[in-house]
């Protein structure tokens, strides 16, 4: 870890580049932190219904107040571009970063341990198999079927009660299995490999605004659904290329070392294959973030519903399809994306060499 | 080599059995069913054109014609009734039922279902008929999908080869100013989301205020006398400049970050430098020896390539205006058409299984020592 | 660098093909279709694009003409001469001697009848206009005169004598050359048909007519009209042409039968953009619903206005709000004023229509004067007065809210709105409510969803506060099924629950018993105070259609009423 830490310190003195795309992001960083304390003059969901689609840098706009223009409904263009880093932050980044810790965990499991490495005695994996619908019945579909009806508390409470009281009864009916019949103590090798693969296969084959269609119909379209939605869609991406990796580094000597000196397979993986594969997730993870700083202008476009409310640089540039002369709708938001999108290249870019370089050593 | 893939391909037939079955499913969790809103609330207008009743009746005449009555599967796990809306009133005079809702009731539907027909009539090879058009849906894809494949064939192979030459040309030692002016400019393009690129691809090339160098949309006119081949093709690339152009601009960026790590990561091996030591001119040196050896990455992108792509042209699709496949599914989506976007949605996880077996199948044929261990 | 000089060379070639526009014949109007037609079964089409398209090549009895945005007589002689009897209504029609079928034969009762057959029968893919013909009960024949015959309807209604001539006349001898279909009668196809449903000839009729070659196949699609469908090229453009020597030529003083251009071709461009682009650049004749803001920019252009006329119609399409009187928090009139004088509507029309559009008191056309009711003003932005009425209805406002006890629980006032995702004028229209609301001190959540969910919320009463358009003809203005509270269970059209006795007997007496236009009137108006008054279900405004068509043409017969101008009726201006 030294030693990265030492390297970054050392790109930070030799290239610009480096230096001037990290103070742009921590700048744009405090900013987003910041915001709410600055005396904008609009709120970036204000509707100056007097001057909608002024053009930027006129004498009409400065003398408003709006010197960036306005958009259809006289938002304030200047105060949604400065939200809108604050959304860029404050979404895209949580759900990318969710995005790869599953797709980074499920990847190396299933890179890890094949379809034979992962063995568990066979009244585990039915404590598993029987427990885990129970825990969506009771634990989530019937509380949010009473939420729905409103039915109040009562009930969820029954219905966890019951939940509890069946998981006890599942734990001691297993034990008892394996105490008393040999038969369940027999392991069983569980397929992680094939199982994370056809998973991935699936959520990658189902187009995204299906997902969103069929999820809207147990949840209202909000900015939870499409977090949790966006995280849905896209961790199998990072989860085949971390399966990838962790099998090329399976082979690598010094992990094979590792293995033979009896690590447990948890400290195998967090010590000695993680740091190893952070190179290419990280690539990953700065191309998955800049598509995902403009998604939504595409989401829209589809007919989707993401709130009207959230205010994003996405909401902006696609809302130059009701008048195509108005450029600076595109310009302003559609610039500072991607700024943003390049300076997390330079850093990804730098950062990974960083990383390529120890991996060699 | 044949063996691997037909056994890769035997042993995928299980997947997509459980795949199917998953999708449409799920496909019917979809709020709403085709015909509801056609039937039941057309477009309301100052005057009743027939009465409530009727129109519910027709609906579910019409559901029965189409076998939509039937219920999904071999099972059913009805929705939990709800137990009570007022459980005050439920306090005062206990019933015996109130709490079942608390044990899932399963109800046992025998082969009459929608899923078995639809199951025995694609093992039969009846992909059954769209609810919108009543073409059979197999005729429906096989008109769009022309159109997609090759414009998606075409950007592959544009967006693979634009890729290796400017790869090839950034490895070499005299071309780092190329190198610095490119990558970036490639990042800058990738953040571009699709929509405006395609937007503005359009206002900018296809505008006379502008520059007008393309037609805007589609993919030709009527014209009355036949075309030779050679003026139809001409026409045809005509129309598909824009889309293709759209297409190879947003996935150029990663596929040549990708070629280019590759090659300069091979550039740097054992191999190469003894290449080098022999004497050889740099790009011989590149041409011969590191590309080769750079493009087995590349199975993974292509075999990727096509099966994201058919959603991503969705965008390409509609603003275009090019009937493919992208826009079959939109539209069967949001009419609920039930067959047309299962039937789409396997297809592309065929496409999908099949290109993963192929890249396996090429890495192993590429690469011996992989070979070894499928065998 | 050689071969950076060859693709150099190939590029600037290509670029000097693709500058050559193809050369378009003047005969031909280009016009752009958003949605390809899924089938062009006159029977059971589904869309307005499908409409205008089957318009072309088929013909009904009635049918409004657009140039003078009246009823008029197409495949008939005369508009039907309608008697009344206690629970029957006869129309008796003539069909017009010249009118013949792409074979040159005539067009006879029995072809109705046919058509009335293919309508009600079971088995067949009829369902969309099964219920719009329910109450015509027999069809009787004339013995003396081929063309003649008389419907036998039940019950009566005013909009009735429109409905009994608004379907499309199919050609038995095309359609059932094998006459399956001969041996049933109209009067047996009501009630329960379970019997027929065994019929082995009707089964053989449905195994046929139900399959898509009765909504793609040129060779089938072969009406009255004047024109005949050429191609369908999937996806991309339908073309019709004209028939060489068609009857309706050698008709007189019919106006409005007419099929001038050569040919017509339909190009689907499903987006709207995409579609404003391939207008600049002369690739299309006629575009109709620009957007207000693209509408605008052409308005300022010179060198596109001196190839394209611009006409904005009245349409006869307005946006109401609809707020939901069965949740206790709106059962109160005045607190639905006060929201009502929160909606913005002058805002919304600048806003988002650019001006395009009238603000409306009810769902009345201002355009049609006699029955709007001048007397009322549309609701404005008025903060104080929605203060005043939200005092004046029981709410308190205390900690920056407004609450109110409501079945002995404190609820507070907020408002959830529901639009159809993607539709922008129905997002800014929230977006305003939104903002005005928020000065008052009413918390609003905007929430778009997708269009069959929010079909499915309106039926089951699942909503605070909508957004939604209807369309409307000026020929009929029966709202029973709208606004009567009869429709107000679930499942009906009257979504908003709106209805008072009074309105209830005013909508009664419109549907059934209204003898003079002054009486009806009257009632109209009335209804329009009580709507105002009741703020349940409340107008914003109707729409200005925005249409271009290219300069060549002349005679478009441009009109409110969809698809805003006749295609059929264009001539060539000579230069």
């Amino acid at each position: 870890m030294r030693h990265i830490w030492q390297s970054i310190k050392s790109l930070w003195r030799s290239k610009w580049g480096f230096k001037t795309a990290l103070l742009y992001l921590a700048l744009l960083l405090l900013l987003a932190l910041v915001l709410p304390l600055l005396p904008l003059p609009y709120a970036p969901n204000y509707l100056d219904l007097r001057h909608p689609f002024l053009s930027p840098f006129t004498a009409a706009a400065m003398a408003s107040g709006h010197p960036l223009g306005t958009d259809g409904l006289g938002r304030d263009l200047l105060a949604n571009v400065l939200y809108g880093a604050r959304t860029a932050f404050l979404i895209s980044l949580p759900v990318m970063l969710g995005a790869t810790l599953i797709g980074v965990a499920l990847g190396t499991m299933a890179g890890y341990f094949g379809n034979g490495g992962l063995k568990q005695p066979l009244h585990r994996v039915m404590c598993w198999a029987l427990g885990v619908p129970a825990l969506l019945y009771y634990g989530l579909y019937l509380p949010l079927n009473f939420s729905k009806w409103d039915l109040g508390y009562r009930h969820a409470m029954l219905s966890m009660v019951l939940l509890l009281g069946l998981l006890i009864l599942l734990w001691l009916v297993s034990t008892g299995l394996k105490r008393w019949f040999p038969y369940w103590r027999k392991a069983v090798a569980l397929p992680v490999d094939k199982a994370v693969m056809r998973l991935t296969e699936t959520l990658t084959s189902i187009p995204r605004f299906v997902l969103i269609l069929v999820l809207a119909s147990f949840i209202p379209p909000s900015l939870p659904l499409l977090v949790l939605l966006l995280v849905f869609t896209l961790w199998p991406a990072t989860a085949r290329l971390a399966r990838a990796e962790m099998l090329r580094i399976r082979q690598l000597p010094y992990f094979e070392a590792a293995q033979s000196i009896g690590n447990r397979p948890a400290r195998l993986i967090w010590r000695h294959a993680l740091p190893n594969l952070a190179g290419p997730v990280l690539i990953a993870f700065t191309f998955g973030l800049g598509g995902l700083l403009a998604l939504e202008s595409s989401l829209s476009f589809l007919n989707i519903g993401v709130p009207a409310t959230l205010v994003s640089w996405g909401r902006t540039i696609s809302s130059i399809r009701s008048n195509t002369a108005a450029w600076w709708l595109v310009v302003f938001p559609g610039g500072m994306l991607s700024l943003t999108v390049l300076a997390l290249y330079t850093c990804s870019y730098y950062l990974s060499q960083v990383f390529s370089s120890k991996s060699s050593l | 080599m044949v063996v691997y893939l037909l056994r890769r391909m035997l042993l995928a037939i299980p997947t997509l059995w459980l795949l199917g079955t998953l999708v449409f499913l799920l496909s019917r969790m979809l709020p709403g069913s085709f015909g509801e809103e056609r039937f039941l609330n057309p477009e309301a207008s100052f005057y009743s054109q027939s009465s409530q009743g009727s129109r519910e009746a027709a609906f579910i005449e019409y559901r029965q014609r189409t076998g939509q009555h039937l219920p999904l599967f071999y099972f059913s796990f009805p929705p939990v009734s709800q137990p009570n809306p007022h459980p005050e009133a439920a306090e005062e005079q206990p019933s015996p039922s109130s709490y079942s809702y608390l044990l899932p009731q399963f109800t046992w539907n025998g082969t009459s279902n929608q899923y078995h027909r639809w199951l025995s009539g694609i093992l039969t090879g009846d992909f059954s008929t769209s609810y919108r058009t009543g073409q059979p849906v197999l005729e429906m894809i096989w008109n769009s999908i022309g159109n997609t494949f090759w414009l998606l064939l075409a950007a592959m192979v544009v967006t693979l080869a634009l890729a290796l030459e400017l790869s090839i040309l950034m490895a070499k030692k005299r071309m780092q100013w190329l190198r610095r002016l490119l990558l970036p400019s490639l990042f800058v393009v990738d953040s571009i989301p699709m929509l405006v690129l395609a937007l503005l691809l359009l206002v900018l090339l296809a505008n006379p205020d502008f520059l007008q160098l393309f037609p805007v949309y589609g993919m030709g006119y009527y014209v009355s006398e036949s075309l030779s081949i050679w003026q139809a093709m001409g026409q045809r690339i005509q129309f598909m400049a824009l889309p293709l152009l759209a297409l190879v601009l947003v996935n150029l960026p990663y596929i040549t970050n990708q070629v280019y790590s590759s090659l300069k990561a091979s550039l740097q091996a054992a191999y190469t430098r003894t290449a080098r030591a022999k004497g050889l001119p740099e790009h011989l040196v590149i041409r011969r020896h590191a590309l080769r050896n750079a493009l087995l990455p590349l199975i993974t992108i292509v075999s990727d390539f096509f099966p994201a792509l058919v959603s991503g042209s969705i965008l390409v699709e509609t603003i275009y205006a090019i009937p493919g496949i992208g826009r079959l599914l939109i539209e069967s989506v949001l009419a609920r058409d039930y067959p047309v976007l299962v039937a789409i949605i396997l297809l592309v996880l065929v496409v999908r299984i099949v290109a993963y077996a192929l890249a396996d199948t090429a890495y192993a044929w590429a690469d011996p020592r992989i070979k070894r261990k499928l065998a | 660098m050689r071969k950076i000089n060859v693709a150099l060379t190939c590029f600037f070639l290509l670029l000097f093909t693709f500058c050559s526009q193809p050369e378009r014949a003047p005969e031909e109007v280009r016009v752009r279709m958003a949605v390809e037609p899924e089938t062009l079964s006159p029977v059971s089409y589904s869309n307005a694009g499908a409409l205008q398209i089957i318009n072309l090549l088929f013909h009904s009895l009635l049918s409004a003409d657009l140039g003078t945005n009246e009823i008029m007589p197409y495949l008939a002689k005369d508009m039907p001469t309608v008697v009344r009897n206690d629970s029957t209504t006869l129309f008796t029609y003539e069909i017009r001697e010249e009118a013949e079928w792409t074979n040159g034969s005539p067009v006879t009762a029995e072809d109705v009848a046919f058509t009335l057959k293919v309508a009600k029968a079971p088995l067949l893919n009829n369902e969309s206009l099964k219920p719009q013909l329910e109450f015509i009960q027999d069809i009787r024949m004339d013995a003396a005169n081929p063309r003649r015959f008389t419907f036998v309807c039940s019950g009566y209604a005013p909009e009735m004598e429109l409905l009994t001539g608004d379907f499309f006349i199919l050609p038995a001898y095309l359609y059932d050359p094998e006459n399956l279909l001969q041996h049933i009668e109209v009067a047996n196809l009501n009630g329960d048909l379970s019997e027929l449903e065994n019929d082995e000839k009707l089964k053989a009729f449905a195994a046929k007519f139900n399959s898509p070659d009765y909504g793609r196949n040129p060779k089938l699609l072969q009406g009255s009209g004047g024109y005949t469908l050429e191609n369908w090229e999937n996806g991309q453009y339908l073309t019709l042409t004209r028939k060489k020597d068609w009857w309706g030529n050698n008709t007189s003083n019919t106006q409005h039968l007419t099929a001038i251009p050569q040919r017509v071709s339909f190009q689907v461009i499903p987006d709207m953009t995409t579609a404003v682009l391939a207008l600049k650049n002369r690739q299309l004749d006629v575009l109709e619903g620009i957007p207000a803001a693209e509408f605008e920019q052409l308005k300022q252009q010179d060198s596109f206005l001196k190839d394209y006329a611009l006409h904005t119609p009245d349409a006869y399409e307005f946006t109401y709000a609809g707020i939901n009187t069965r949740r206790p928090k709106f059962a109160d009139k005045r607190t639905r004023q006060a929201i009502a004088h929160l909606l913005g509507i002058e805002s919304v029309i600048k806003v988002s229509q650019q001006n395009y559009a009238t603000p409306t008191v009810g769902p009345i056309p201002p355009s049609v004067t006699d029955f709007y009711n001048t007397s009322l003003r549309p609701y404005t932005f008025d903060p104080e007065k929605a203060t005043e009425l939200l005092k004046a209805a029981g709410w308190v406002k205390e900690n920056g809210g407004w609450h109110k006890h409501i079945n002995g629980k404190k609820e507070q006032l907020t408002i959830e709105v529901i639009y159809r995702a993607g539709s922008h004028s129905y997002e800014n229209a929230a977006s305003i409510l939104q903002q005005n609301a928020d000065q008052v001190g009413i918390p609003v959540q905007v929430l778009g969803v997708e269009s069959s969910l929010l079909a499915s919320k309106s039926r089951q009463h699942d909503f605070d506060l909508f957004f939604r358009s209807l369309g409307g003809n000026p020929f009929a203005f029966n709202f029973k099924p709208l606004l009567h509270s009869n429709y107000a269970k679930e499942g009906g059209l009257n979504y908003t629950g709106f209805g008072t006795p009074e309105s209830d007997r005013i909508l009664d007496r419109i549907s059934s018993t209204v003898t003079s236009r002054e009486e009806q009137a009257r009632l109209l108006k009335r209804l329009q105070e009580i709507m105002y008054e009741e703020a349940a279900f409340i107008s914003m405004y109707y729409t200005k259609e925005r249409v271009a068509i290219h300069r060549r043409f002349a005679n478009a017969k441009i009109s409110g009423l969809k698809p805003n101008y006749d295609v059929s009726a264009f001539t060539l201006k000579e230069d």
